[in-house]
C-alpha cells in the first residue's frame, strides 16, 4: 500500500501533463468534427471556388456564375488580390475565376474572351477546371449556331442541368468511421507521449540510485516491490486508456456502440499494453529525467508522424511506409484503418487486424524480456 | 573583459547538452519527420488516373467507347484507365476497390460507385458531358431544321431531314473539336503549402533560441543563481556582462539556425524563394525576436529557471500553433479572423515573412513582417532594460 | 614555492594604524514584516579575521549580502575601505572576494576553467591570471584535479573549488559564508589551513559559521548574532568571560551516595551540580584549583571513577548564557 501511495503522490505532481495531452486530443478530435451528413445517396464533390466578376451580371455572365455556384461552394473573400492569393495558398479556395469586364459583349461577338483563373492544381481544382471547360464548351457550341441570346441561354441551361443517376453500393457510414479512426490514430501520440512519459518519470524516481538502495535493503521482498510497482503503472496506463475510450463515447456516441466500436477499443487496449511494456523498458534503462523527456518526445513524434497518426497513411510516401513497418504504432494505426472499411465481421476480413494485434503483442513480449534482463543486471550491481 | 565573458558563455552554452539538444537537434529531427510525413501530401492531392470499368450491353454505344478511349489514352491528359467487363465482375472489382466505379452502357447509362468522392464525381461529370451531346443535337437540330423549313419551303422529305441532321451533327462535332476554351492560368508558381510547416519550424527554432539567451542572462542574475551572486559582486558593469552574454547566446543561436537552414535546403529540399539576402535578414531578425523574448522572460519574471524555461516553451509552442505548425490552416484562420493576434505573434511574423518571400514577388508584406518583428523585439528589450536597472534585490 | 607564497603578501604601508576595513552603521533590513537585521553597527579592522557567529536564520548571510550591495536594505550605511559601498563601486568590488554558502560554479566548465572564468572577471592580464589560478589551486589543494568537472568531484573537493573561485584574484577583503558546512574532516582541515594562510598573507576576512570550534581556532574577534541583533562581541577570551563560568568538570563512571553528593554541592565557587546515570557534572563560577580539590576530596572518600576532565567554557556556553538556547538547534 505504501508503494502505491507513493506512486499516487508522484502521479499527482505530474497531472498537468495528463491534462495537457487530453486537451490536445480533444482539440484534435474537435478539428475533425465537421459534420457531414453522409448517407447512402450520392453527393457530388464540390470544389471551393471564388468568382471575381468585373462584368455586369446578365446574359452569359449570369449563366456562368449560376452554373458554377450550383456545382461548387462559393467562397467570399475580401476584395483584395493579396487576400485572394492567401486564400488560394492556404487552400481556402481551390480555384479562382476572373470574369473580365466585357465578357458578355466579347462572347456574343464571337471573340472568345479570355478567362483568367488561379488554381491550386490539386484534384479539387482539376474538377473545377473541368466544370469551367464544360460550360465554355457548351456555350461556344450553341454560339456557333445563330441563336437569339435568350434562346441560347435557355439551351445552355437545359443542357447543363441534365443529370445522370449514380448508384452507391456501400452501406457503410464511412464518414463517421473515418472520424473515429483518426481519433484513435491520434491517441497513438497521446499514449506514447503522455502515458509513457509519466510512467517513465515515476519509474525513474523510484529507480534513482539512492531510492533503489533503500528499497533493496528494506524488508520488502524485491519481487513483491517490483510487482506492486508494475501493477500501479499498469493501473495508470489502463486508467488513461479507459479515459480515452470514454472520451470517444462522448465524442462519437452512436458510432461507438457498434461492433466497429468494440474493435477500436480492443485494438487500443492491446496498444496501451504494448505502450506499458515500452514505458517499463525505457524507465529501466534511462534515469536522467531531462534525457528521458528528449527521447520520449522523439519516439512519440517519430512514430506518430511516420505511422500515420497525424497524416493519413495513404498520404505517406512509400519509403516512409516501409520504414514504418518496423514501428509498433504502424500496426495499431493500420488496424484502425482496416477497421473503418470492414463491412462484414467474419474471420477473413478481420484477419489482418488479428495479425496486427499479434505483432503488437510480440513487440510487448520483446520489451518485457529486455527489461527483465536489464533489471536483473542492475540489481546485482546495486 | 567583454571577450572573456563572451568566450566562456559560448563554452558553457555549447556544453549544456540539454540546451543544445532542444535548440539544435530537436528542430532537425522534427524537420526530418515533417519531411517524411508531408513530402507526399501534395502529390496525393493531385488528380490521379481513375480506374473504371465499362459494362457493355446489347445497346450499341459508340460515342461512349470513343470518349472513354480518348480519355484513357496514355499521356498528360489521361483521366481514366478503362476496362470492359461483365457487370458481375465489375461489381466484384468495385467491392475490392480495384475500380472507382463502372458505367453500364444502357440507353440511359447507369453509374455505379462505392461511395461519394472526387473520383466518382469526375466519372459522373464525364458521363454527363457525353449525355449532353444528345441534348445539344436535339436543341440545335430543332432550331436549325425549323429555320430550314421556313427558308426552303415545301422542298423537304424524310431523306432531307436525314441529311440535315447529319450536317448538323457534323457541324456540332466540328465545333466541339476545333474550338479552344480560352482559359489562362495566372496563379503564382510557388504553391506548395507544406512549406509553411518548415517555416514554422524555423520560427520555432528562432524562438527556442531565446532559451539560450535566457540561460545566459540568468547566470548573471544574483537572484537566479549563486553564480550570479558571484558575478554581480565582481568589478564589472552589469550592462557589459549581460551584453556579452547575450551576444554569445545570439551567436550560438545563429549557428544552430544556419545548420537547420543548410539541412532543410540541401537534405529536405525546402524552398525559400530566391532572394538570399532577404532570407538571411529575416533569419537574423527572427532570431533577434526569439532572443529578446528570452531576455524579457529572464528579467521580468521572478521565478526559477525551470519555470522560465516552461514559459519559453509554452509561448513558443502556442505561437507556432497559431502560425500553423499543427495544422497549416490555423494560421490562415487566425490571419483572417483575428489578424492582430498574429501581428503580435513573432512565430507567425517569421512564418509569414518566409511565406511572402516564397509566394509573392513583391516585398511590401515581407518588410512589414521585418518591421513588426523589430518593434516586437524593441518593446521587449525596453522592458527588460527597465527591469534590469533595478540592480539590488529585496530578497535573493 | 616561496615566490608563490610571496605573491599573497599585500603591501602594508609602514606606520599605518589599523584602519577600519568595513564600517557598518545602524543597518536595518526588513522583509515585509520581519526585521531580519535590526540596527546592526560594527566594524572590521584591516588584517583581522572577524567571526560572525549565530544559529541558522540569525541574519549572518543577510548581513553579508547587504554589505556586498546584493540586497537592498532599509536603513543604515556601509563603508568599505573608507568609501561608501554601492552596486557600482567597482574599485571597491575589485578588492573583495566572496565564498558563498552554496557551491556556485558552472557544471559545464572544468575546475581550471571555472577558476579562470571568475578570476577573469577581476584580472585582465592573462599571464598574471595564470599564476593566480595556480596559486589558488595550490592553496586549496586541487592541483591534480584541473581537468575534472564539478560533477566528478566529491562534496569536500567541490567546496574547495568553490573557495578557489572566490579568492583566486587575491582580494584584500574576503567573505567566507559557512565554507565548511557538510564537509569531510580532511577537506575541512585543508580549508581551515587555507584560511589561516590567507590571513598570514594579510587579507582581512569575515567568516560566518555556526561551528564555534572553528571560530575559536581562527578568529581574532567574534560577533555573536541572534535574530538580527548583536548580542555580544569581542575576542574569544573576552566573550568567554560573559559566560559567567570558569570551568566545567565532568566525572564519568562514578558512584555517589546522596551524602557525598550533597557534600560536593557545598563546595565553594560552585554554580551547578548534576548527577545522572553515574556521570557527575559540576560547573564552577570562578576560582582556581577546583579540579584538584575535587580529586582530593574523592580520594579521601575513596570514591572510584573511570575518567575525570575539566573544560573551559565554549562560545556555546556564552550563547546559552545570553539567549538561553543552544547555537546549534
Amino acid at each position: 500500500m505504501t508503494v502505491f501511495k507513493a506512486f499516487l503522490k508522484v502521479l499527482n505532481k505530474n497531472k498537468a501533463i495528463v491534462i495537457m495531452y487530453t486537451v490536445i486530443l480533444i482539440f484534435f478530435a474537435g478539428f475533425n468534427m465537421k459534420t457531414n451528413d453522409n448517407n447512402t445517396t450520392f453527393t457530388a464533390s464540390k470544389p471551393d471556388i471564388l468568382i471575381v466578376c468585373e462584368d455586369e451580371i446578365t446574359g452569359i455572365t449570369k449563366n456562368l456564375i449560376e452554373y458554377i455556384s450550383k456545382n461548387s461552394n462559393i467562397k467570399e473573400i475580401e476584395n483584395d488580390e493579396e487576400k485572394r492569393n492567401d486564400a488560394l495558398f492556404y487552400r481556402d479556395v481551390n480555384y479562382i475565376v476572373y470574369i473580365p469586364n466585357d465578357f458578355r459583349k466579347q462572347f456574343l461577338n464571337h471573340q472568345n474572351p479570355e478567362i483568367k483563373i488561379k488554381s491550386t492544381k490539386d484534384y479539387q481544382a482539376s474538377l473545377a477546371n473541368m466544370m469551367l471547360e464544360r460550360f465554355l464548351n457548351v456555350a461556344n457550341t450553341y454560339l456557333a449556331f445563330d441563336l437569339a441570346e435568350e434562346e441560347m441561354l435557355n439551351a445552355i441551361n437545359e443542357t447543363l442541368e441534365q443529370e445522370v443517376n449514380v448508384e452507391v453500393t456501400s452501406k457503410l457510414d464511412t464518414d463517421s468511421l473515418t472520424k473515429v479512426s483518426s481519433y484513435y490514430n491520434f491517441t497513438n501520440y497521446c499514449i506514447l507521449a503522455g502515458a509513457i512519459y509519466i510512467i517513465c518519470l515515476i519509474l525513474s524516481s523510484f529507480k534513482k540510485e539512492s531510492v533503489l538502495k533503500r528499497t533493496t535493503i528494506s524488508s520488502m521482498e524485491y519481487q513483491k516491490y517490483n510487482r506492486i510497482l508494475l501493477l500501479s503503472n499498469s493501473l495508470f496506463a489502463f486508467a488513461m486508456w479507459f479515459f480515452y475510450v470514454l472520451l470517444s463515447y462522448i465524442l462519437f456516441k452512436e458510432s461507438m456502440w457498434t461492433l466497429h466500436g468494440a474493435f477500436y477499443i480492443l485494438n487500443s487496449f492491446v496498444f496501451s499494453f504494448f505502450a506499458l511494456t515500452l514505458a517499463f523498458f525505457l524507465g529501466n534503462i534511462i534515469s536522467d529525467k531531462n534525457a528521458l523527456n528528449g527521447i520520449i518526445n522523439v519516439i512519440a513524434l517519430g512514430s506518430s508522424f511516420l505511422c500515420g497518426a497525424f497524416v493519413p497513411l495513404e498520404w505517406l510516401p512509400k519509403t516512409v511506409l516501409n520504414i514504418a513497418h518496423i514501428l509498433p504504432s504502424y500496426y495499431f494505426i493500420k488496424s484502425n484503418e482496416v477497421l473503418k472499411t470492414v463491412e462484414v465481421f467474419d474471420f477473413a476480413s478481420l484477419k489482418p487486424i488479428y495479425l496486427n494485434m499479434m505483432i503488437l503483442l510480440l513487440f510487448a513480449l520483446a520489451f518485457i524480456i529486455a527489461s527483465m534482463i536489464i533489471t536483473n543486471k542492475k540489481r546485482k550491481l546495486a | 573583459m567583454f571577450f572573456h565573458n563572451f568566450k566562456y558563455t559560448l563554452k558553457i552554452l555549447f556544453k549544456s547538452k540539454m540546451l543544445i539538444f532542444w535548440t539544435y537537434a530537436f528542430p532537425l529531427i522534427l524537420g526530418t519527420f515533417f519531411y517524411m510525413a508531408f513530402s507526399n501530401i501534395e502529390n496525393s492531392e493531385k488528380l490521379e488516373v481513375i480506374p473504371i470499368a465499362l459494362v457493355e450491353t446489347e445497346e450499341e454505344n459508340i460515342t461512349y467507347k470513343e470518349v472513354f478511349n480518348a480519355l484513357s489514352k496514355e499521356g498528360e491528359n489521361q483521366l481514366f484507365t478503362t476496362q470492359y467487363v461483365e457487370e458481375k465482375e465489375a461489381k466484384n472489382k468495385l467491392s475490392k476497390k480495384e475500380i472507382s466505379g463502372y458505367v453500364v452502357l444502357e440507353e440511359t447509362p447507369k453509374i455505379v460507385v462505392n461511395q461519394s468522392g472526387i473520383n466518382e464525381t469526375i466519372l459522373k461529370l464525364v458521363v454527363e458531358e457525353v449525355e449532353e451531346m444528345t441534348t445539344i443535337l436535339k436543341n440545335v437540330a430543332t432550331i436549325e431544321i425549323s429555320k430550314k423549313i421556313t427558308t426552303e419551303e415545301g422542298r423537304y422529305g424524310e431523306e432531307q431531314f436525314e441529311t440535315w441532321y447529319t450536317e448538323i451533327y457534323k457541324k456540332v462535332m466540328e465545333i466541339q473539336n476545333e474550338q479552344e476554351v480560352n482559359i489562362k492560368d495566372t496563379s503564382n508558381a510557388n504553391l506548395s503549402y507544406t512549406m509553411i510547416e518548415f517555416y514554422t519550424l524555423i520560427a520555432m527554432t528562432c524562438l527556442y533560441g531565446g532559451i539560450l539567451g535566457m540561460v545566459a542572462i540568468n547566470q548573471n542574475m544574483p537572484n537566479m543563481s549563486n553564480k550570479g551572486k558571484r558575478i554581480s559582486i565582481s568589478p564589472l558593469s552589469k550592462g557589459k556582462l549581460i551584453l556579452s552574454s547575450v551576444f554569445a547566446s545570439y551567436i550560438v543561436q545563429l549557428i544552430g539556425l544556419s545548420l537547420l537552414f543548410l539541412y532543410t535546403v540541401f537534405v529536405l529540399h525546402v524552398e525559400y524563394g530566391t532572394n538570399l539576402s532577404l532570407i538571411i535578414l529575416l533569419a537574423l531578425v527572427g532570431s533577434l525576436s526569439g532572443l529578446s523574448l528570452g531576455i524579457f522572460v529572464a528579467t521580468i519574471f521572478k521565478v526559477n529557471e525551470n519555470t522560465k524555461t516552461g514559459i519559453m516553451i509554452s509561448v513558443t509552442m502556442f505561437g507556432c500553433f497559431l502560425s500553423g505548425m499543427m495544422g497549416i490552416t490555423m494560421k490562415y484562420i487566425v490571419d483572417k479572423n483575428i489578424p492582430l493576434l498574429n501581428k503580435l505573434n513573432p512565430a507567425s511574423m517569421i512564418t509569414d515573412g518566409f511565406y511572402s518571400l516564397y509566394y509573392y514577388s513583391t516585398h511590401e508584406r515581407f518588410y512589414f513582417n521585418i518591421i513588426s518583428l523589430l518593434v516586437f523585439s524593441a518593446i521587449l528589450i525596453f522592458f527588460a532594460i527597465l527591469s534590469l536597472r533595478r540592480q539590488k534585490y529585496d530578497s535573493i | 614555492m616561496k615566490m608563490k607564497i610571496m605573491n599573497y603578501h599585500y603591501k602594508k604601508e609602514k606606520g599605518e594604524k589599523m584602519k577600519n576595513c568595513i564600517e557598518v552603521k545602524n543597518l536595518v533590513k526588513e522583509y515585509k514584516e520581519i526585521r531580519a537585521i535590526d540596527d546592526l553597527t560594527f566594524e572590521v579592522k584591516e588584517g583581522e579575521i572577524l567571526g560572525l557567529l549565530g544559529p541558522n536564520g540569525s541574519g549572518k548571510s543577510t548581513t553579508i549580502n547587504c554589505i556586498l550591495s546584493l540586497l537592498k536594505f532599509s536603513q543604515g550605511s556601509i563603508k568599505i575601505f573608507g568609501e561608501k559601498m554601492d552596486v557600482n563601486a567597482y574599485e571597491i568590488k575589485r578588492n573583495i572576494g566572496v565564498v558563498f554558502q552554496d557551491v556556485s560554479v558552472f557544471e559545464e566548465l572544468n575546475v581550471y576553467d571555472n577558476i579562470d572564468y571568475f578570476c577573469g572577471l577581476y584580472i585582465k592580464d592573462k599571464q598574471l591570471r595564470k599564476t593566480y589560478i595556480e596559486d589558488a589551486l595550490h592553496l586549496v589543494g586541487l592541483e591534480n584535479y584541473k581537468k575534472f568537472y564539478p560533477k566528478q568531484l566529491s562534496g569536500g573537493l567541490l567546496r574547495r573549488l568553490n573557495i578557489a573561485c572566490g579568492i583566486a584574484h587575491k582580494p584584500k577583503l574576503i567573505f567566507l559564508d559557512e565554507p565548511t558546512v557538510a564537509v569531510d574532516p580532511q577537506s575541512r582541515n585543508n580549508i581551515l589551513d587555507g584560511i589561516e594562510k590567507l590571513r598570514r598573507f594579510g587579507a582581512t576576512i569575515v567568516y560566518t559559521t555556526h561551528y564555534m570550534e572553528e571560530v575559536e581556532i581562527l578568529c581574532d574577534r567574534v560577533i555573536i548574532l541572534d535574530k538580527g541583533h548583536i548580542i555580544a562581541s569581542g575576542t574569544c577570551d573576552e566573550l568567554k568571560h560573559l559566560a559567567n563560568i570558569e570551568e566545567k568538570v565532568t566525572v564519568e563512571g562514578i558512584e555517589l551516595s546522596q551524602k557525598t553528593l550533597s557534600k560536593i554541592k557545598e563546595f565553594k565557587n560552585i554554580e551547578e551540580v548534576n548527577y545522572e546515570e553515574n556521570i557527575l557534572f559540576i560547573t564552577y563560577k570562578k576560582g582556581k584549583n577546583n579540579l584538584s580539590e575535587l580529586m582530593d576530596f574523592l580520594k579521601e572518600k575513596k570514591v572510584t571513577y573511570n575518567k575525570i576532565f575539566s573544560e573551559r567554557p565554549t562560545l556555546n556556553d556564552v550563547f546559552l548564557e545570553l539567549t538561553g538556547k543552544e547555537l546549534r538547534d
